[in-house]
């Protein structure tokens, strides 16, 4: 099962030119990196806004890029009546993010639909 | 607005979802900038001033809702659409309660977000545009003129739409239309504002003098001329030069202006050297120039030269409303001056105000004002202190005067209490002055009163001695134009002539 959603992600590679859809993902890259950092940090200080808050960013950038699993892990972040783990939801949103990556980097390689 | 070259402010705190749309609208020839927090946003927000704001509402400080709230309090009139991952009812309702132009649900597509923007910047345009008319429609103070009539609209946009150009201007209208002041204006809102205006009425300078005033002259170039004197158009270089009553220009000194409105250079009387200056023509006259061509008194080729974009002053009777915005500035002015309490007008004498028909224009409405002022007292103006041509002509029926004793009678006012009285007033001020109901002693009137005419000899030489015979300057002070003195001059020196 892809972990992202082609109609979001393949429409925005057919939207877009190459190096805009590699900018894109290279910051979604830089973005993975920092916030699944404070989610951890958060989990580690049972800072509980600031892990909703990293939910909340996580969800938002992996939506706009249609990686669409990550964006339902960290959703379960920022819902405080959700009795997920914390620990182990930061383990899966390093997961997610890492597979997501590796789907993204193969569409930015061969674009649905050429612009 | 609508098209490209909009300003677009995104405000959004995750960097990926700004990327997107920031390469999402890239080519559509937007300018955007970019806010990651709440406080952020309103700073751009407000030094920038974006055409629409694409906002984000969970933000790492305060809600975009909130952003939102002190925008509007800020009076700021971008279109602005909410971006959000919640697609609820509530979400949606409540950003259009805050004042969003539309909504839009995170992810969206390229073509979505286009057109989601398009709208919003078309609703921006009309509401700005609609801002526009209603600003034009309520400036009743423009450009020095008073009145906001669709006539005097059209004049505040011709002038400022040719303000910045080098383009020659000519201006018609009755007397009193204001034709100077609208000169005035386009030097003012011109980018030769900083340099001179030189006004010169053609229509009062002696012929032979003419040529003198316009490019100067050289020491010995006539008898008299003891000194290089410089001319309108030199003063005026960099500057606006002003050609009042051009239609009294003789031919042979149109030839001349016509050569220097061709080259920008002209040869000061008796001088060898031709000068080469920058200035900007302004003509004016109250005769229609096309009729002055036909009947040959004015030279084609110089009108065509001199009128490039015309400027048309409405007469005041067709100026509608402005008649008493006028009228209730000239009586507050007027009332300042001469520390009367007047502050307003009677309902009938507003009537009869509107209704005259004003053949003298702003400069008639201006003379009855002050005499008015100058000779009643109270702190409302009444039909009853109105001339009486203004209750037979303009007035409902049964505002005949009852008995309008001027509140004062006495001997011939000193020159600074004059009332200026224009050359061209179709009615004198003191016309409606009639002998009151009470009138002053018989046996004192002879003593008290001189000839009108021995009246105005010795104040216009008194001024005229006041300024070292200084026309310009003594016509200033009498409120009259120089025209009027120097006519009056050629008239006494006649009469002197003949014993």
């Amino acid at each position: 099962m892809s972990v992202i959603d082609p109609e979001i992600a393949g429409q925005l590679a057919a939207d877009l030119p190459r190096e805009d859809f590699v900018r894109i993902l290279r910051t979604f890259e830089a973005d993975l990196g920092r916030l699944a950092q404070q989610l951890e940090a958060a989990v580690a200080n049972g800072d509980q806004e600031g892990y909703r808050r990293a939910g909340h960013s996580l969800a938002g950038a992996a939506a706009a890029v249609g990686a669409t699993r990550l964006e339902r892990v960290a959703r379960i972040a920022m819902d405080h009546h959700n009795p997920a783990d914390p620990r182990a939801l930061s383990v899966s949103v390093r997961q997610e993010a890492a597979a997501a990556l590796v789907e993204l980097a193969a569409l930015a390689d061969n674009p649905p639909i050429s612009r | 607005m609508a098209a490209a070259g909009a300003r677009i402010l995104l405000v959004e705190d995750t960097p990926t979802q700004a990327e997107v749309a920031r390469a999402l609208l890239r080519d559509l020839g937007h300018e955007i900038r970019l806010a990651e927090s709440g406080a952020a946003a309103l700073a751009q927000a407000l030094e920038w001033r974006p055409d629409a704001i694409l906002m984000d509402i969970e933000l790492p400080d305060f809600s975009g809702f909130e952003v939102m709230r002190r925008l509007r309090t800020e009076g700021l009139e971008s279109a602005i659409i909410v971006v959000t991952a919640h697609g609820s009812v509530n979400h949606a309702v409540e950003a259009m309660r805050e004042g969003a132009v539309d909504f839009i649900v995170k992810p969206y597509a390229k073509a979505r977000l286009t057109v989601t923007l398009a709208n919003a910047l078309e609703k921006r345009a009309l509401v700005s545009e609609l801002a526009e008319a209603k600003a034009q429609l309520s400036r009743d103070r423009v450009l020095g003129f008073i009145g906001g009539s669709p006539a005097m609209q059209a004049v505040y946009r011709t002038i400022e739409s040719v303000a910045a150009s080098r383009a020659n201007v000519f201006i018609t209208g009755e007397s009193g239309t204001g034709k100077e002041l609208a000169a005035e204006a386009v030097h003012k809102a011109s980018p030769r504002r900083q340099k001179p205006f030189i006004a010169l009425n053609c229509g009062a300078i002696p012929r032979d003098l003419l040529e003198s005033e316009i490019f100067g002259h050289v020491k010995g170039a006539f008898t008299g001329a003891t000194d290089n004197r410089l001319g309108a158009a030199r003063m005026a270089d960099g500057g606006t030069l002003f050609l009042d009553e051009i239609g009294e220009m003789p031919l042979d000194m149109q030839v001349k202006l016509l050569r220097f409105v061709q080259t920008g250079s002209f040869q000061p009387v008796g001088g060898s050297k031709a000068e080469r200056v920058d200035v900007r023509l302004v003509s004016a006259t109250n005769r229609d120039p096309w009729v002055e061509v036909e009947a040959g008194r004015f030279r084609e080729d110089l009108y065509y030269r001199l009128y490039v974009v015309p400027v048309e002053m409405p007469p005041l009777r067709e100026r509608g409303a402005d008649v008493l915005l006028i009228a209730r500035h000239f009586l507050a002015s007027f009332a300042r001056e001469e520390r009367k309490a007047f502050r307003a007008y009677a309902p009938d004498a507003e009537r009869a105000l509107t209704a005259y028909p004003w053949p003298g224009n702003v400069r008639q409405l201006q003379n009855v004002i002050r005499n008015i002022v100058v000779l009643h007292e109270g702190t409302r103006v009444e039909p009853a202190m109105l001339p009486p041509m203004l209750l037979r002509l303009g007035a409902p029926r049964g505002l005949e005067p009852e008995a309008p004793p001027p509140a004062r009678v006495g001997p011939p006012r000193t020159p600074e209490s004059v009332p200026r009285i224009g050359p061209e007033s179709v009615a004198p001020p003191t016309a409606w002055i009639e002998p009151a109901p009470t009138p002053a002693p018989a046996e004192t009137a002879p003593q008290a009163f001189e000839k009108l005419a021995v009246v105005e000899r010795r104040y216009i030489m008194t001024a005229l001695d006041h300024t070292a015979q200084d026309i310009p300057r003594a016509a200033a002070l009498l409120g009259i134009n120089p025209s009027t003195i120097y006519r009056k001059l050629q008239g006494w020196k006649a009469e002197d002539e003949r014993g």
